[in-house]
């Protein structure tokens, strides 16, 4: 008992110590502004304040980014998910000519650096006349999500077993009426896991928003929130954290539940390389 | 040609007398005219200001609609980049530094500016203020919104009788002595920016010219292997210990927050420091002061870092007539003097009549530093940066490169923070700039 | 969605809709990854002005001065520190935490929940908490620190180095080292318990059994994250041009943080496309060679 205790305690340790940055983060967004440059600091706010929050609400453009955000990485995750699906499925279902350099050529792209993309990839939305636009963001975060996607989403798509297929088939199922009634519902965890993946990767880019979007009406949070607070006359850490813990928390919750997913959907097929 | 220009001319000039409002269109648009307007200063202040005189000028031009976009210090190179290269341009973009602008001149990117300038009323700007954005072609690539002191000293009176400094430090020795009296167990001497990014470059350029030297020579040798740059290594090395340990990653925010929190008992920044100390630290508050920097003796002249915030119109704009009329617009006394109180000190007129005009100086945060918001007028307005090091200096098209690509940060992070040997060091910085300089 | 035609071949007909339903994945490939990797190509090739994008040609120019500058190697080499550091620590700390998180925790999915979160955050958020966190005046990390008598004067975190390194490692690991917690968890869940069972009736303590049971379990799925953290890694922009942009010095500077400062700071959009290109070489021989290696093993098995 004793050690089960220990192993507890040890255990809750580091569990806090990664999440102190957390803790640290709601603390800063709710002390005021006067208290925030205290040295040395104090620990645990002596006047609790939730003017940052309002503020943040009532006179910024925060929750147009918050929307921008919201629908950008719905659209990419959503994108992303059904050209992969489809992808994983012929990849590993159907045999045609060119099917494994095709596999390996996924891999090849994950390898790209953004940096080099941006430039080809603006000239290109520019002359496809939708620059600036949250679309023009959906489009380049293809470019890094969908190999990931595809990549994740074949090895889920290997972990079920063929013959579930084969006696839909055989009860004369269409080869898509199969992959509808049969396939899918198979590939739910493993689906759900790589939009979960897919949807931390957009909410969380910061390089092409940074250079493709210039339009407070496209900006996501992530650049939204540094351009706003972060500038060369003032760094609003008040502000910045407040925006931090609204930018974490519904993320949170939405993870909270959805965890056990991310990691049963990773066990199912994820590892097969 | 001559015509239709002094035409257009008399309707920028009676627009901007701000007469028969609405009843003298500039020119009649076939339609509804979009204007992209970007600048990198934000604050919710300054917002409030241009969308008055976006309204103001859409009620004086109903067929022009401008659009407020907001880019960043950091950003605005790689997004004017990706702009200028698709074609896809800003109309008019405010507050980057002249610098900037002289280099997409140089490279055909940007509309001559001469017309704007005379509309505007060339006699009102500060003796010699368009200087700064003469092109070598000799027309003018743009001209400032705003002047800003970037490099005053910043003090604290009450620090300084709890130290009994009797004086304002004008020279090197005084302002060392200074911050060692000054600092204590909490509070460090000065907030001098030793980081990896464009405030120690400009920052730093302007050391070295306090101690009389110079980067480039007057017709743009690279030059900063000289007396002057060695001085100014050797000044700022001993600073180090009066600056807080952080000081190696700080840039404009953190240096200026660091002297308003009372971090530091001295500061160097811009008028910025007035607004933010009366909101933030008001104990602090009626204690400041400012005054020119000081220099290695007082025989060399002050030299105030201004990076002259600009107005400039990007050649592939589809409305230029446009843009030239909103950039006239926008030194419109009414919605200028709003744009200037919304940081007060901090972008300071380029305009005589602005600076002298009794609404200008309605403000309380000029009316109660009035005598140091005038002093940084002065110094602003007589101020260099590295794209035009002194009036000798032709202006300087690769400054820009320069102070993005950071080899003068670069230079002071091996003298001071690596202890490297300065010869080398300094031997390394030319060849560096002398590469960005030949492209 | 037309039922196949049983007069036709199936296997042709099957193979016609595999090739249609891959069309839409090869399509967007091509469209926004193939083009602009050859237009990277072909810039690397000239010596152009970003801004403008009107340049000369210069050949392989590029690709010799490259590796004649110094700034080159030093990127390089901060690219592998910084990679190998963070991911090592990302790996143990993984590792070790889901072993944790899988045994019976109290509140284990709140313990769970916390351990995400690093994740989920975005690498803006993250870096800002972090830079706060290490501020010098007024950061909880160094009061915290000389409060306990670790230190006596505030710690420069991220100005000086090798500390910015060493803070750079540590905050990316923080930030990545929940996703191999996922990876390894799920693989967790699947190991029989039976496995267990049988090795403590040999006898085996929970040491040996780790090592005998667990660890070959885990080998696959460990394969597989290294290899795609190790790309991510190599990759990484945000996170370090954001919490030191590359300094002190260029001690933190990675080589995208090179090519971005080569592309939009000098404005030499052919040179910094030649060290993208130079750079996915280096990756993709790292790729080649770690694939190959861990596959020759698993057949020799």
């Amino acid at each position: 008992m004793t050690r089960r205790i220990l192993f507890n305690l040890f255990a809750w340790s580091i569990v806090l110590a990664v999440a102190f940055p957390l803790f640290w983060m709601v603390v800063t967004s709710i002390k005021p502004q006067f208290e925030l440059f205290r040295r040395p600091p104090t620990i645990l706010p002596e006047t609790v304040t939730f003017e940052h929050y309002w503020r943040l609400l009532k006179e910024t453009n925060f929750l147009i980014y918050f929307r921008n955000s919201v629908v950008l990485s719905v659209a990419t995750t959503v994108t992303v998910v059904s050209i992969a699906t489809l992808g994983a499925y012929s990849l590993v279902r159907f045999r045609y000519r060119g099917r494994e350099s095709l596999a390996f050529l996924v891999l090849f792209t994950y390898l790209l650096p953004s940096v080099v993309l941006i430039i080809p990839l603006y000239l290109m939305l520019v002359t496809l006349g939708l620059a600036n636009s949250i679309l023009s963001l959906v489009i380049a975060y293809t470019t890094f999500a969908l190999p990931y996607a595809l990549w994740l989403l074949r090895s889920f798509m290997a972990g079920i077993p063929e013959d579930l297929e084969s006696a839909a088939l055989v009860d004369g199922a269409s080869r898509l009426g199969a992959f509808w009634d049969v396939i899918l519902p198979q590939l739910l965890p493993g689906i759900i896991s790589t939009a979960l993946f897919t949807f931390i990767l957009s909410w969380n880019e910061y390089l092409f928003a940074l250079v493709l979007i210039n339009s407070d009406s496209a900006r996501p949070l992530t650049t939204g929130v540094m351009n706003m607070l972060v500038s060369s006359f003032n760094i609003e850490w008040s502000l910045l954290m407040a925006a931090s813990v609204m930018m974490s928390v519904p993320l949170i919750i939405v993870f909270a539940f959805l965890q056990s997913y991310l990691t049963r959907g990773f066990g199912a097929g994820g590892v097969k390389g | 040609m001559k015509y239709s220009q002094m035409t257009r001319r008399a309707t920028l000039q009676a627009l901007m007398a701000g007469a028969a409002v609405g009843a003298l269109p500039g020119k009649v648009f076939a339609q509804t005219v979009n204007l992209r307007w970007w600048s990198p200063q934000g604050s919710p202040e300054q917002l409030a200001a241009y969308a008055y005189q976006i309204e103001a000028f859409h009620a004086l031009h109903p067929d022009i609609r401008v659009t407020f976009e907001m880019t960043s210090d950091e950003g605005y190179a790689p997004q004017l980049a990706a702009a200028f290269s698709s074609g896809q341009v800003p109309d008019i973009v405010t507050h980057l530094p002249s610098f900037a602008v002289q280099s997409y001149y140089a490279n055909g990117l940007i509309e001559p500016f001469d017309d704007v300038i005379a509309a505007i009323g060339a006699d009102d700007f500060y003796p010699g203020a368009n200087d700064v954005f003469r092109a070598a072609d000799g027309q003018y690539c743009g001209t400032g919104i705003g002047n800003s002191a970037a490099n005053m000293l910043w003090m604290r009176r009450d620090l300084m009788e709890q130290a009994n400094i009797d004086k304002i430090p004008e020279t090197w020795d005084e302002l060392r002595t200074a911050c060692a009296a000054m600092q204590t167990r909490g509070t460090f001497g000065a907030p001098l920016p030793f980081g990896r990014n464009t405030m120690t470059s400009l920052i730093f350029t302007g050391f070295i010219h306090g101690a009389g030297g110079h980067v480039f020579t007057p017709d743009l040798e690279v030059d900063i292997d000289n007396d002057g740059t060695r001085a100014a290594l050797e000044f700022y090395r001993e600073m180090r210990e009066f600056c807080p340990p952080g000081a190696t990653n700080y840039s404009w925010g953190e240096s200026l927050t660091a002297f308003v929190s009372g971090a530091t008992a001295t500061g160097i920044y811009t008028g910025r420091v007035l607004v933010n100390a009366v909101l933030q630290n008001p104990a602090i508050a009626e204690h400041i002061t400012c005054a020119t920097y000081p220099r290695l003796s007082t025989d060399i002249a002050p030299w105030t870092f201004n990076d002259f915030p600009s107005v400039f119109i990007p050649a592939q704009s589809r409305n230029k007539d446009a843009a030239k009329l909103f950039a006239a617009f926008l030194f419109d006394p009414e919605g200028y003097i709003r744009q200037l109180h919304a940081a007060p000190g901090h972008v300071l007129p380029v305009l005589q009549s602005i600076n002298n005009d009794p609404r200008y100086q309605d403000n309380d945060i000029i009316r109660a530093y009035s005598d140091e918001v005038e002093l940084m007028a002065q110094a602003a307005a007589g101020g260099f940066n590295l794209g035009y090091e002194s009036a000798e200096h032709q202006s300087n098209e690769k400054a820009g490169e320069v102070i993005n690509a950071g080899p003068i940060a670069d230079l002071v992070q091996r003298v001071v923070l690596n202890g490297d040997n300065v010869d080398a060091a300094l031997s390394d910085t030319s060849r560096a700039i002398a590469e960005i300089v030949s492209g | 969605m037309s039922r196949p035609n049983t007069a036709t071949p199936l296997e042709r007909r099957y193979a016609m809709l595999g090739v249609i339903l891959i069309a839409p994945t090869i399509l967007v490939f091509c469209a926004v990854i193939v083009y602009p990797l050859f237009s990277a190509i072909y810039l690397s090739l000239f010596q152009i002005f970003t801004p403008t994008l009107q340049g000369s040609f210069v050949g392989l120019e590029n690709y010799q001065r490259l590796f004649q500058r110094s700034e080159f190697w030093i990127s390089l080499r901060n690219t592998l520190v910084w990679t190998i550091g963070t991911l090592t620590l990302q790996i143990l700390l993984g590792v070790a935490m889901a072993l944790v998180l899988h045994q019976n925790l109290w509140f284990r999915s709140l313990a769970r929940s916390l351990i995400l979160f690093p994740y989920f955050v975005s690498t803006v958020v993250a870096v800002l908490v972090w830079r706060w966190l290490f501020n010098d005046l007024y950061g909880i990390l160094n009061h915290l620190m000389i409060s306990v008598g670790l230190i006596d004067w505030p710690l420069d975190f991220l100005g000086s180095s090798p500390n910015a390194m060493i803070s750079v490692i540590l905050v990316g690991a923080w930030k990545y080292f929940p996703f191999v917690v996922i990876a390894v968890l799920a693989r967790l869940q699947t190991i029989p318990e039976p496995l267990y069972e049988a090795a403590k009736i040999d006898g085996a303590g929970p040491i040996a059994r780790f090592f005998d049971i667990t660890l070959p379990q885990l080998r696959e799925v460990l394969v597989v994250i290294i290899l795609l953290r190790a790309i991510w890694d190599f990759k990484e922009f945000d996170l370090i041009f954001l919490l030191t942009g590359g300094g002190p010095l260029i001690t933190t500077q990675t080589l995208p943080l090179l090519v971005y400062k080569e592309a939009f700071a000098l404005n030499q959009m052919g040179m910094a496309s030649a060290y993208a290109v130079v750079m996915m070489a280096i990756m993709l021989v790292f790729m080649v060679v770690y694939v190959l290696k861990t596959r020759n093993k698993d057949e020799s098995r």
